[in-house]
């Protein structure tokens, strides 16, 4: 049986390494850790956020989840209808096709990801078509009470235009529709409203949001914005260099963050107040790729609290990547320090 | 003593398309002193980079000024011949664009371009003393001084934003107009740059233009604040006054769309509709068609640009109290 607290979708130790330096002539010796060993897992019904900074593997966690690139290692499992958890890291063909109706994306520019050939009625009905969903007349019918939910009303006024005659937002709210056509439960949602104004961007997370509650849905909210992560999802998990640094309740993590690079994270986000002074974010150095990282913690080069031993605090020098462990109430964090 | 570096007087600029005229900036008027540092803030499309734009005199060939003008010193940048352009660009007014990629040629080293820009202003500079120069920026913006021969595909994202401050920096102009430059960075990276521009901005006494799109980042780095909506400039007001009392239902519409991480988690209402088609601007305000004040005048009427209280100007004809 389902429970609520029954996850949705599990992972575990998902990776994916791109080669480095590799010409047809010579095998690639060097691997980018985009995505190293993570875990975590997403309850029924409930929305997490990835945030982190370009380049720390949240994109393609993202594009794991929704299998557009093939794992390197790990497991991805999805709970079926009878409580049963599938892996999805290992299904193929057919198998792949039916898993998409449960598992669905929305990209970030609307620009880029809407066919500027095809109207919106053909957009959002795609996923119906390629999945031999309903006749031509049901499919109109779901198309158009779709475009309703997304706020695109009257649904008749837009079903034969094209994505040229559609502002920022409106497009983002089909390519919204179009990820709901085939009722998945799970969405995988990466920056879709970074690229819209603000004064659009309010309605359409909104609108997300209520949609996740009428339809019972779960977010894996990818975003870079704190902010946006905190209005839009119940979890949060930070990345840094391919690797979860924590995860919690949103509001816990926010409020006591654990991890020294979640820290500078949340003191580096610029204050709407111009009367406060705010401290600069403790961290140094900038940011590397995570080619054939050492194995020590990934942070330890930029982290001040290692820094305090002088030479490095052993600890954090000598020994692997540290654990992402439960530091008390479900609130994770991998760090030597806390 | 008169302290003011630069007046906007009605400005009202233009863009001919093959559809017609579409109206980018409207009447626009502001002051700036020397040393103050100003935002301007607003959604895409609203006229705050073709302002920028306007006071390089850097706008497309379709741009017509309709009226106003733009005083530096006194002198109308609108009115100035080629050659006085020339002298002004870099060395009184420049600019640090968003994107710093762009804004640097990647087959150069960084060091020689910012040399260069120099020698168009003084091409007596002997290069012994150019290179101390470029130096001496680079470590006015924190980087260290052994990347002056190094090419931009060598400087990560951060240190070309820092090194295009430090070439706009090169002939110590009076103002410096700053573009969305941390925009794309991200929110570690951009708050150095931050504390870079604001460092460097008082230490040279600066004038600065700061545009952005979030009003957070706006926050930390102006004095004062200009709200743009749809070519017209809705409110200006010290940067507290701004936050803490706004005037304009628009300012208060923007402000409350961002949402925060700190302080009680409450839900954001969304401003309906979308900005207006700047071809056909609504009659009246052109903020009326999503104005949950708006009353008949301001669909007929274009509200006047006035002071509501010393130092805060609003165009509104239904502005909100003044909270107590």
């Amino acid at each position: 049986m389902n429970t609520p607290d029954s996850p949705l979708i599990k992972v575990e130790n998902l990776s994916l390494y791109f080669p480095v330096g590799s010409s047809f002539f010579q095998r690639s010796k060097s691997h980018i850790h985009a995505v190293d060993e993570i875990s975590f897992s997403i309850p029924l019904g409930r929305s997490l956020a990835l945030v982190g900074e370009s380049g720390c593997g949240k994109t393609s966690t993202g594009k794991l989840l929704t299998r557009l690139v093939d794992p390197t290692g790990g497991h991805i499992y999805l709970r079926g209808k009878d409580g049963s958890l599938a892996d999805l890291a290992a299904l193929k063909g057919d198998e792949l096709k039916r898993f998409r109706r449960r598992v669905q994306m929305i990209f970030q520019d609307p620009y880029e990801s809407l066919n500027p050939r095809l109207t919106i009625f053909d957009t959002v009905a795609e996923p119906l078509l390629v999945q031999g969903l309903g006749s031509l007349g049901e499919r109109e019918e779901m198309v158009a009470r779709l475009l309703e939910q997304v706020g695109l009303t009257p649904a008749s006024s837009f079903l034969f235009r094209f994505p040229h005659e559609l502002s920022g937002g409106q497009r983002q709210r089909v390519a919204i529709a179009r990820a709901l056509v085939v009722r998945p439960d799970f969405v995988v949602a990466d920056e879709p409203t970074s690229m819209l104004d603000v004064s659009i961007r309010t309605g359409v997370m909104n609108l997300m949001m209520e949609l996740a509650d009428q339809l019972g849905l779960s977010y894996l909210y990818i975003t870079h914005d704190l902010a946006v992560a905190r209005y839009t999802s119940h979890e949060l998990a930070v990345m840094y260099m391919g690797k979860i640094v924590e995860h919690g309740e949103t509001e816990e993590v926010l409020a006591n963050p654990l991890h020294p690079y979640t820290q500078a994270l949340i003191s580096a986000v610029p204050a709407p107040d111009p009367a406060y002074q705010r401290p600069a974010p403790a961290i140094r150095g900038g940011i590397s790729k995570p080619i054939d990282p050492a194995p020590r913690c990934r942070f330890y080069e930029r982290c001040l609290r290692a820094a305090q031993t002088a030479g490095g605090d052993p600890v954090c020098r000598e020994n692997d990547h540290p654990r992402l462990e439960d530091k008390g109430g479900g609130h994770f964090a991998a760090c030597y320090k806390v | 003593m008169n302290n003011t570096l630069l007046a906007l007087k009605d400005l009202t600029v233009e863009y001919k398309t093959r559809k017609g005229y579409v109206s980018a900036i409207d009447g626009v008027s502001f002051d700036l002193q020397y040393g103050e540092s100003m935002g301007l803030v607003g959604e895409s499309g609203c006229g705050k980079t073709s302002i920028a734009m306007s006071l390089l005199r850097l706008m497309p060939e379709n741009a017509i000024v309709r009226r106003g003008e733009i005083l530096l010193d006194g002198q109308n940048i609108l009115q100035m011949d080629e050659r006085q352009v020339r002298e002004m660009r870099w060395a009184r007014i420049s600019m640090v664009f968003q994107a710093a990629m762009n804004a640097l040629n990647p087959v150069y080293r960084v060091g020689d371009q910012i040399t260069e820009a120099m020698h168009q202003h003084r091409g007596d500079l002997p290069p012994l003393q150019a290179r101390a120069r470029v130096e001496e920026l680079f470590q006015l913006v924190g980087i260290d001084a052994k990347m002056i021969d190094r090419y931009p595909h060598e400087f990560s994202g951060g240190m070309r934003q820092r090194a295009v401050i430090a070439m706009a920096l090169a002939c110590s102009p009076s103002l410096i107009i700053a573009d969305e430059p941390t925009t794309a960075l991200d929110v570690i990276v951009q708050d150095q740059v931050l504390r870079e521009l604001r460092r460097i901005q008082a230490q040279l006494n600066m004038s600065m233009i700061y545009i952005s799109h979030d009003i957070a980042v706006i926050a930390e780095v102006a004095k004062k604040i200009g709200v743009m909506y749809a070519g017209r400039m809705v409110e200006l007001a010290a940067s507290g006054d701004i936050f803490h009392t706004p005037r304009h239902p628009y300012t208060a519409a923007l402000m409350s769309a961002f949402p925060s991480i700190k302080g009680p988690k409450t839900r954001l209402v969304a401003l309906p509709g979308e900005p207006p088609d700047l071809l056909y601007p609504p009659q009246g305000c052109r903020f009326h068609p999503r104005c949950s004040r708006a009353s008949e005048i301001c669909q007929k009427q274009t509200p006047p640009f006035e002071t509501i209280q010393p130092n805060h100007w609003v165009a509104c004809w239904n502005p909100l109290e003044a909270r107590a």
